[in-house]
């Protein structure tokens, strides 16, 4: 699927990200580049290649006890919100 | 030692000055904050700095010493954070507008660390969006500035921190690195930058970009210096899941052993093109002096490290798109006003919370990982992502450490690069393939260019073995004509 701004919007939907109508043409030219650029790696054999996510990660990665903390930060954290009710987050209507 | 002499000195010797009582770590803090005064408006350095929290650390850090505590060889020594290092009641807003004003309700690892340590705080640095960026430009308050020359980019991410130690604001600073953003701008601001072995330091309060290949890494102006911080951070902590034990402190004593019988090998075959000749200069009189202090220089390959720019703007951003979903208006920092609903508010929020560049990267990362992409795109470079690192092992069975240059040229000029994302990328050729293989590097300063621009070589290692490429760096450091030298924004102890 080549990228045009029907794409841009579709994934800025995904994204939960409002994009300007004004910076859609710029985002479609720039995201063109980038995707030809990485094209190049359809050229490589990666048939039998197993996937990496992560260096070092599997097998061997150490375990810790499950086990509870005091985490006694309720009003610190309260505090950053943009609009609170109490010890609620409050949040415009949902629909 | 007057205090005034404090800014060339290196941490080391200001640490053991402090612990002997020598002076305190109140007459250190207030001669850097003096320096600071003069040249961190100017250069961009800092996105928060608070006199008053850094003088209480200091003054804290004297009464632990009266105490009799014995605290670590960075007892009273600034160190400045890169602003994604969570601070607890200090403001931590990753270069972007989405976190203005967020006060974290506790501290990184990394900085419970330094304050046991015995380390004092000395502010926030500047960098580019949530770590996104080659340059500081992408910064939402405004860009830092080369202190060799203001015209040009400390490079970034990781920019006000590579800036601050090459401008002697602070001796000690800490950035991270996801595909370069702590070696890139060490390299431009001619300071050291190590980006530890992936998993050798925890991430706990590092805002996420990539988790994959997210570390958290020192500045310092000497390679022993740089030692003294790696220690004081690495190790492991139960609230990273992938930090290891196996990373050990480095002993000082072992960058001092020489280079003899150690084998570097040099990836000619990925720096055959577009390397800027006085890099390449360097690169020579970096091997041949290696090679004059007992080393062997071999050639190395790694066939699929041409591919790791394109694999890196695939893996990147989609755990970015991931990782930034949780800037959402809601539970902390910026939200858009006059949102009728939920849904809206969250698409308001992000789209004028985040800048461009935050942006296109979730829009690159989203689409990568979406349905009929995800083979094609994604799980694709995570299987180059393999070849890369196979390629890594096999040339480190053969060499001890790869030496290659840090970066293609040297600083480029603010806005040369900023309207072209591409050109930008392509300038992290040399740092990502270490990323991708979670391997450990370092970018050591290497001369200046005949217009007085630093350059900056990379040594990789094997996982773990920071060690082996600091005491390389260590014993170039001493035949190396331009160590210590000081930018003329900093040089005679006046700005």
């Amino acid at each position: 699927m080549p990228i045009d701004a029907q794409v841009v919007h579709k994934v800025a939907a995904l994204s939960r990200l409002q994009v300007d109508p004004a910076e859609e043409g710029r985002f479609v030219k720039e995201l063109q580049s980038i995707l030809a650029y990485v094209e190049q790696l359809q050229a490589l054999d990666v048939s039998g290649i197993e996937p990496t996510s992560q260096v070092g990660a599997g097998a061997g990665a150490p375990l810790r006890e499950d086990r509870v903390l005091p985490c006694d930060v309720r009003e610190e954290a309260l505090a950053q919100a943009p609009d609170r009710d109490g010890d609620y987050f409050r949040v415009p209507r949902v629909v | 030692m007057k205090p005034e002499e404090a800014p060339r000195e290196t941490a080391e010797s200001i640490g053991r000055s402090v612990q002997s009582g020598e002076r305190s770590a109140v007459e250190v803090a207030k001669t850097f904050l003096a320096r600071a005064d003069r040249t961190a408006a100017r250069l961009g350095t800092y996105l928060h700095r608070d006199a008053a929290r850094t003088l209480a650390a200091a003054g804290e850090v004297d009464t632990r010493i009266l105490a009799g505590e014995k605290l670590s060889p960075l007892a009273g020594v600034p160190v400045a954070l890169k602003d994604n290092l969570c601070t607890r009641g200090i403001p931590t807003t990753c270069g972007s507008r989405i976190l203005e004003g967020y006060l974290p309700p506790y501290d990184a690892h990394v900085v419970e660390r330094l304050h046991r340590a015995g380390a004092v705080f000395a502010g926030k640095t500047n960098c580019d969006e949530f770590a996104m960026g080659s340059s500081t430009e992408n910064s939402a308050y405004f860009p830092t500035r080369n202190p060799w020359d203001p015209e040009r980019v400390p490079g970034g991410s990781s920019g006000g921190s590579a800036a601050t130690v090459a401008a002697l604001e602070a001796p000690l600073s800490l950035g991270s690195d996801t595909g370069g953003s702590v070696r890139q701008p060490a390299a431009f601001c001619g300071v050291y930058g190590l980006k530890p072995t992936y998993g050798a330091v925890s991430r706990y309060g590092l805002v996420a970009f990539a988790s994959s290949l997210d570390q958290i890494g020192p500045f310092a102006r000497t390679a022993r210096d740089t030692a003294l911080l790696y220690n004081a951070i690495c190790g492991p902590d139960e609230r990273d899941s992938t930090s290891r034990a196996e990373a050990k402190p480095v002993g000082l004593e072992d960058l001092e052993r020489g280079v003899r019988g150690l084998k570097i090998g040099i990836p000619r075959d990925l720096i055959a093109e577009g390397v800027d000749p006085e890099v390449l200069a360097s690169l020579d009189r970096v091997a041949r002096t290696l090679e004059s202090e007992g080393a062997s220089i071999l050639d190395v390959a790694l066939p699929h490290a041409r591919y790791s720019i394109a694999t890196y703007y695939l893996i990147a951003p989609a755990e970015a798109s991931s990782n930034l979903a949780r800037y959402d208006g809601v539970r902390y920092g910026f939200r858009a006003k006059n949102a009728s609903n939920l849904q809206e508010m969250y698409a308001a929020t992000r789209g004028t919370g985040f800048g461009r560049e935050v942006r296109r990267r979730i829009l690159l990362g989203t689409y990568a990982l979406s349905a009929g992409y995800y083979d094609a795109y994604y799980l694709r470079a995570m299987k180059v992502r393999t070849l890369i690192r196979k390629d890594f092992s096999e040339a480190l069975a053969q060499a001890d450490a790869i030496l290659l240059p840090t970066t293609p040229t040297p600083p480029f000029k603010l806005g040369e690069k900023v309207d072209d994302p591409l050109a930008m990328y392509l300038n992290d050729i040399f740092s990502i393939p270490a990323s991708l293989a979670g391997a450990p590097a370092l970018s050591v300063p290497a001369g200046m260019t005949r217009a007085g621009l630093p350059i900056g070589m990379q040594l990789v290692g094997r996982p773990f073995d920071e060690g082996t490429l600091l005491r390389i760096a260590r014993t170039w450091e001493k035949r190396n004509e331009d160590a210590l030298r000081v930018p003329p924004i900093a040089a005679g102890g006046r700005a």
